[in-house]
């Protein structure tokens, strides 16, 4: 990496690992380097390691090995630093119940040392941002799931952080308050200077907001790219077929097709990535067919990450 | 250190919205003191020098120091509650100095405390006991139990830094509660006491407090029964020495959970 590359890089992490004990490996190596100004998501099922990566960035543990740079510190070495730059909001709400939102947000500012009137403006600023000025003066006992994400949110953006780091940001929220908080997230991207990494086990999540992503598995990175080029890889159209028979056959057959540019099998589903799938389905039933498998449920949709996870672990990525 | 203020704040504040489960608290000693008190007032009131109010003196600061061991080791809860809930991860991921967040818990669980304890001293007082006339006999009494209070606040920490179950850590107040108190001079003189249990009672930090408060809140006159009292200074040094080592485990615990 040249020295120009590195100064616009806001989180770089190297040969990151994390044991527990003698057999737990949480982290097998993991590297990362994400451009300051961008957003990054870190894809991966439950336990790939998601969470132990944002608590290493975000000095919350230590790393068995490996090093990592967050907004320029280290963050072994110069934890307090980091801390000073960065805001977290954590995968399970960990919010002051007894609190009121306008509180939890004072208090915060408080811990960074803020000022009480630069607090003042910034929680009348960021409630407004999140909608929640009527509720501001309530408990957080009494606040709705949705609401209390937002002030979660809201509580990260408090101290204006250089890096912002969203571990699942929208998990267990219905659909509805999952598009608000992508609203949310959608304009702060484009209006303020900041570096997020979010995790997420939601495809639709990462497709719609991340510049770059990452998908890790196990404790590695198992691939890395913008949503786009990952999915260019996998063709124009992606036909899922389900069924039983001849699976190794039917890949093998599918494969010498000149209309195809990828086969993957996984649990039972073969993923056909195609130039186009409407025109190439009845050509595909009848190889099926031919071959002696029978097919049980077909699709044909644009690829998503989710196929994307598929051909890299040869697993489906399942919503909770 | 402004960041242990905001943390005290911040539990007063709570404390202040729910002060439920301190009053609670409250019960088991006035009812020591009141009924149990009351009780032996009329039975040693003859017998002892003073009358039955030199018995109630004599018994009130070790009721006292129970309300202010057992405010403080149930204070420990907070913050196994906030590390429990994930709300510990916030001070953890702030940038302050990891000793301003155990020093900001000690506080509130010894400011706690010593509410609980001085109510639990005035109703002794109104129900017969002899206070001191000495305003620096209060703030010295004040300085003594606050002491007490931050050892077993820091013994309390370092539990709950250690365990994740609510449940095991109400095990533990039960079990030590009552012992503490009997293991001392708190209920009888330390004359009085089989060899063994004056040893025991020696080694226990609540006979040092019980004596120390015997000296400043109360008159001393009265307070001793006609018994002798450990010299204030020793009882000073013993309840800071303790209050040092409950937070240097606690630190300790504390440092070591953080890797």
């Amino acid at each position: 990496m040249d020295n120009e590359s590195r100064v616009n890089v806001a989180i770089g992490a190297e040969g990151l690992v994390k044991r527990y004990g003698e057999d737990v490996l949480a982290l097998d190596g993991v590297d990362l380097y994400i451009e300051a100004n961008t957003v990054y998501a870190l894809l991966g099922p439950n336990g790939a390691g998601k969470t132990t990566t944002i608590s290493i960035l975000t000095t919350l543990i230590q790393p068995t090995a490996g090093s990592a740079l967050v907004a320029g510190f280290d963050v072994i070495r110069e934890a307090g630093e980091v801390r000073q730059r960065i805001g977290v909001t954590f995968q399970e709400m960990v919010l002051d119940v007894e609190l009121t939102g306008r509180q939890v947000l004072d208090y915060h500012g408080r811990l960074y040392g803020q000022g009480k009137k630069e607090r003042r403006a910034k929680a009348a600023e960021l409630l407004s941002l999140i909608e929640m000025e009527d509720a501001a003066d309530r408990r957080v006992s009494t606040y709705s799931g949705g609401m209390k994400r937002r002030l979660e949110l809201a509580r990260g953006l408090m101290t204006e952080p250089e890096v912002l780091f969203l571990d699942e940001p929208t998990l267990g929220l219905d659909p509805q308050n999952r598009a608000s908080i992508w609203e949310y997230i959608y304009r702060l991207k484009k209006e303020r200077g900041l570096t997020l990494l979010l995790t997420t086990h939601y495809m639709d999540e990462a497709e719609r907001l991340a510049d770059r992503v990452g998908i890790i598995d196990h404790g590695r990175m198992v691939a890395e790219g913008t949503p786009r080029e990952f999915i260019d890889q996998m063709g124009a159209d992606t036909i899922r077929i389900a069924g039983r028979g001849d699976s190794a056959g039917l890949v093998q057959s599918l494969r010498e097709q000149s209309y195809v540019e990828t086969v993957t099998e996984g649990e039972g589903v073969i993923q056909v990535g195609i130039d186009s799938g409407n025109r190439r389905l009845a050509e595909v039933v009848t190889l099926a067919t031919r071959g002696g498998y029978s097919i049980e449920d077909i699709s044909v949709a644009k690829p998503s990450l989710g196929d994307v996870f598929l051909k890299y672990t040869g697993r489906q990525l399942r919503d909770r | 250190m402004s960041a242990a203020v905001t943390l005290w704040s911040k539990h007063m504040r709570k404390l202040r919205v729910h002060p439920e489960e301190a009053i609670g608290l409250l019960i088991q000693p006035i009812l020591w003191v009141a009924l149990f008190g009351l009780g032996m007032k009329g039975l040693l009131g003859q017998s002892i020098e003073g009358g039955g109010n030199a018995y109630i003196t004599f018994m009130v600061p070790g009721i006292v120091a129970l309300t202010a061991l057992s405010g403080a080791i149930s204070g420990g809860l907070i913050w196994l509650n906030e590390r429990v809930l994930g709300i510990a991860k916030e001070y953890l991921a702030a940038p302050i100095p990891r000793s301003s967040i155990l020093i900001g818990n000690a506080s509130s669980i010894v400011t706690k405390a010593l509410f609980q304890s001085i109510i639990v001293l005035v109703v002794g007082v109104l129900i017969g006991a002899q206070g001191s006339l000495n305003p620096a006999g209060w703030v010295a009494g004040t300085a003594i139990v606050a002491l007490f209070a931050l050892g077993f606040a820091g013994i309390a920490l370092t539990f709950a830094t250690k365990t994740n179950d609510p449940g095991s850590y109400h095990m533990v107040i039960f079990l030590i509660n009552l012992p503490l108190l009997f293991l001392a001079n708190a209920l009888y003189p330390l004359e009085a006491l089989p060899r063994w249990m004056e040893v025991v009672a020696r080694a226990n930090p609540t006979t040092y407090v019980v004596d120390g408060m015997r000296q400043t809140f109360l008159d001393s006159s009265v307070a001793g029964a006609g018994y002798d009292l450990v010299p204030l200074w020793v009882c000073f040094l013993v309840v800071t020495a303790f209050a040092a080592f409950g937070m240097g485990i606690a630190y300790i615990t504390f440092r070591r959970s953080l890797k």
